[in-house]
Order: C-alpha cells, then structure tokens, then sequence
C-alpha cells in the first residue's frame, strides 16, 4: 500500500511528515501543495500535538544545538531533533498542528547545516537567474514581487539560498509573507544574480557593498535566532561565503517595472 | 587604562575577517557589530598579551594619525568592546611580557 504520509520539499531538503490527524494532513496538503514530493525524505518528522500551553509572556523564538542534537521553539511549539538521526519530534500547541513558524525554523537550521541560509527575502528570475530582495518588514520586498509580470517569483517573504553546481541558487519557500499563498507557488530554484538591500524612494538609485557590508545587512535577515555561539559561527561564514561570490548592492527603487531594466545595468 | 592592562577577547564571540574589516557577533543580544580596518587591527591586538601603549604603538606604524589621536580612538574603543562584554580587561600578571 502506498505510503500517503505527506512529503514536503523545501530547498532540496526532503521532510516526511507522519503524525498527523486527518484533518492536519489534509491542511498540510493543501497548505504545501506546491511543495509536496515524492522523493526520498532526508528527514522524518513525528507531530505530536502534545506541547501544554503555558499562559505568560511569550517567549522569544530559539534554536540550540549540541553534540549532534538541536532544540528548537517557536511558541507555542517546540522541535527536538537528531542530526545523524535524521528524526525531529514536534510538539505543537494550540494552533496549527503543523506550525509554519516551527517548519520554517526547522528548515532553517538544517539548510544552515548543509552550508545554505534562509533569508528575509523576496526573489525573482529574471531571464533564469535570480535577483534576491532583502530588507526588513515593510522595506518593498512584497512590492518588487508584485512587479514581477511574467518573471516567475520564487517567494515574496522568504528564500533559501544554498550552493549550487555553479556558484549560489536563490530556491523558492513555502513561507509567504503578505502577498500570500500567490508568492508561493512554484518549488524552483535559480542561479543567484545579486542580493539586492532595499531602500524605499522616490526614484532608482543604488551603491555597490563590500562583502562585509553585504554580510552586515544580511546577517539581521537571516531566519533563525543568533544567540547561540555555533549558529552564529556557522551563519557568518556561510554569509561571507555567499558575499565573496555574489555581488550585493544597497538598492532604492520605486515601485514601476522599470526596475528590470534598472537593475540591467548595475553590471 | 593603564600598560598594566592586557584585554583578551571572549573566546565565546563568534568574528570573522573579510578583506580588512571584521564582523563580531554578541551572542547574547543576537548583534552584529561591523568594524573598519582600524577597528578590525585594534581587534586583532586585543590577544590578552598587549597592553594599550603596545596596541597604540603597532596602529601608530601602520595607520598616519597622530599619536594622540590613535591613543584617544584605541581606548575609547576598546572600552565599548568591554562594554559589550567582546573583550576582557585584565592586570597582567607579575614578571608576565609579551
């Protein structure tokens, strides 16, 4: 009988999600459907909606890892996980029983293992490579999407970037931001072109970064609390990686398609 | 500050170099902190074994600025390191030289 435990594939990274009730598999398909793969999961996911729901202040999301193990919690759930292993258990609380904020840490701390990072980005392929959009919430990452006509947008919220056969590939998330479900629908991946920081204007303008001023930006964007010391290590030298290859510019843009041919002639 | 004072970094702050500059991390806050060149050397010279008028002495070699003027900036600075907890300030021990 054929397994019908949803897959879902984020960035190369296979998660078989077993657990679930019915009703939580049904919204997981639906949820993830661009996402949803038949290939070999690279990780098992066991949901177990048993987490006790605490009253109090909400505590700040967190990611720990020691000798091969990790914890991570994004209220009200939590994931504990095996690297060698290859098994997270989630213990979900009120809410979905498949917390996307929880997914979304868990792919960030095994892309980080794999030498990758997801960012607070937006990105579109242009002529099949990607120009990626970084910037905090409200800087335009949404906007550049929705002027992205018929260039394919491979998210408008969050992108994974990992290397590729040749050099870095921004990939296509499950994790919208404010566009929604729209910005989510296609699982591609694409040579990485530039990383662009945005800045709203009135008008075009741009200034070219050094690699560590491109890792300064980056490193606030980065999908994952930075308070433990091995994270840290890690996400900085996969940044520097990733600013070392790829050029990165301070960008102001206004919100016209004349963005495109813009970014053209950045060089 | 005086010459009997050395300032070893934490051992626990993840940094990195890229071309001349350098980026520390404050763990505890999750903060990055950007350094220029100069900032980036100072760092380099806070190994635990020199002390301000020997850091002083290397930047006043390699960077033109007067003296004083590098003494003033280095003290300042490594004062905001200890201050964000990036460095140590320590007494040097008796008969201890570099």
């Amino acid at each position: 009988m054929a397994d019908r435990t949803p897959r879902i594939e984020v960035a190369g990274l296979v998660f078989r999600v077993a657990g679930l009730a019915a009703a939580g598999r049904v919204w997981v398909e639906g949820r993830y459907a661009p996402f949803l793969s038949r290939r070999a999961p690279a990780f098992g996911v066991h949901v177990r909606a048993s987490e006790r729901y605490r009253p109090g202040r909400t505590p700040r999301p967190s990611a720990t890892w020691t000798n091969g193990r990790f914890a991570l919690a994004s209220h009200p759930s939590r994931a504990d996980g095996d690297l060698a292993r290859r098994r997270v258990a989630f213990r979900a609380g009120p809410g979905p029983a498949f917390n996307p904020d929880l997914f979304r840490l868990l792919c960030s701390f095994l892309l980080m293992q794999k030498g990758g990072v997801l960012l607070h980005a937006s990105a579109v392929v242009d002529r099949g490579r990607a120009w990626v959009f970084s910037g905090p919430s409200g800087s335009g990452k949404t906007t550049i999407a929705g002027l992205a006509g018929d260039r394919p947008v491979l998210n408008d919220e969050t992108i994974a970037l990992r290397p590729g056969a040749r050099g870095w590939d921004a990939c296509a998330t499950p994790f919208y931001g404010s566009g929604g479900p729209a910005m989510a629908r296609v699982n591609e991946r694409a040579p990485l072109r530039g990383l662009c920081f945005l800045r709203k204007a009135d008008r075009f303008g741009h200034r070219r970064l050094s690699p560590s001023e491109a890792v300064a930006r980056a490193f606030p964007e980065v999908m994952l609390p930075k308070r433990d010391g091995r994270v840290t290590e890690r996400l900085l030298a996969t940044l520097a990686a990733v600013a070392a290859a790829v050029p990165a510019w301070e960008l102001e843009f206004a919100p016209d398609t004349a963005l495109w041919s813009y970014l053209d002639g950045l060089g | 500050m005086d010459s009997a004072e050395v300032f070893p970094v934490r051992k626990s702050v993840p940094w990195r170099t890229l071309d001349t500059e350098a980026l520390l991390v404050d763990v505890k806050g999750g903060l990055l902190y950007p350094l220029n060149s100069v900032g980036a050397r100072i760092w380099d010279l806070c190994d635990g074994a020199r002390s301000v008028d020997e850091i002083v002495g290397v930047l006043a070699v390699e960077f033109e600025a007067p003296e004083t003027t590098i003494r003033a900036d280095a003290i300042e600075f490594i004062e905001r390191l200890a201050g964000a907890k990036l460095v140590s300030i320590e007494r040097r021990r008796k008969g201890e030289t570099r």
